[in-house]
């Protein structure tokens, strides 16, 4: 072990602190579910409500801090392959159908 | 084969086009090995490789061939692509193994950093731009990987410096090429 060795190995573990710091400081938990039809706001509850909403198309899950489209009457279904989310700032969007899902 | 014909200027001459080859195909080896391993690995990130490979190229670098090491990885990493590989694990280990040799190379004029100082940078490296790659296709979500990933590279890279540390010494006391 050398001298620069040394410098090499605190500055990957700086590193690996900066990066966990970093990402827990902008994956902030979201707190309320915002879910807008049209441009219009019909759904706007907390992220631990609970429940599950039908838009008339398309159907969300809420369930225990997470989010996702759990069926969609859209042709490309690119909403209900969006996944999971739970994260501030995340969103699901269906294009078809004008519906977006939205945590804040 | 006498020990003064080992460096030929910056002339290649046949004994190092062999070399390399040989290199290579061990890499590519050793690359397949690590393909069959990195099922279990998935389980610290999706990608993750030992990168033993990489010891290959260090040896290279550490003995001061710069050009050799860029030779070996640039042709190992098309190889196994064509072997192994999709075109997008082709851009990502393109992205990883380029930064590394880049910062292997630089690290190796550095006359306080030995073998282990350039495989851990190169490890880490390596895992970070790789993860950086991952993002244009995979999408940002990736990036909750980094710290996993960089932890695991320069694990890897300290792994492949003691090993390249061991080869060059046994190359030093044989005289091999
Ligand atoms: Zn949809």
């Amino acid at each position: 072990m050398k001298k620069g060795d040394i410098i090499i190995i605190s500055a990957v573990a700086a590193a690996f602190v900066l990066s966990i710091v970093l990402l827990i400081s902008f994956s902030k938990q979201g707190s309320r579910v915002v879910i807008k039809q049209d441009n219009k706001i019909i759904y706007n509850k907390s992220i631990n409500a609970n429940e599950t909403v039908d838009t008339g198309t398309n159907t969300v899950v809420i369930k225990d801090g997470i989010v996702y489209m759990s069926d969609a009457t859209c042709k490309n279904q690119v909403c209900v392959n969006t996944g999971k989310i739970s994260k501030k700032g995340e969103s699901i969007v269906c294009l078809p159908n004008k519906v977006i899902v939205e945590i804040e | 084969m006498s020990a003064k014909q080992g460096n030929c200027g910056n002339r290649i001459n046949i004994k190092s086009i062999t070399l390399y080859a040989l290199f290579v195909a061990v890499c590519l080896i050793i690359g397949y090995l690590e393909s069959l391993l990195s099922i279990s690995l998935i389980a610290v990130a999706p990608g993750v490789k030992l990168g033993l490979s990489n010891a290959i190229a260090l040896t290279l670098i550490c003995r001061g061939d710069t050009k050799g090491a860029w030779a070996v990885n640039i042709t190992r990493i098309c190889l196994s692509a064509l072997l192994f590989g999709s075109p997008i694990s082709f851009l990502f280990s393109l992205a990883g193994g380029v930064a590394s040799t880049a910062v292997a190379c630089i690290l190796s004029k550095l006359k306080s950093v030995s073998a282990i100082g350039i495989s851990i940078a190169g490890g880490a490296v390596h895992n970070i731009f790789q993860c950086v790659a991952a993002t244009v296709f995979v999408g940002v979500g990736v990036v909750y990987y980094l710290p996993a990933l960089l932890i695991f590279g320069a694990l890897c890279g300290a792994f492949c410096g003691v090993l390249v540390k061991l080869v060059l010494n046994k190359i030093k006391i044989n005289g091999i090429f």
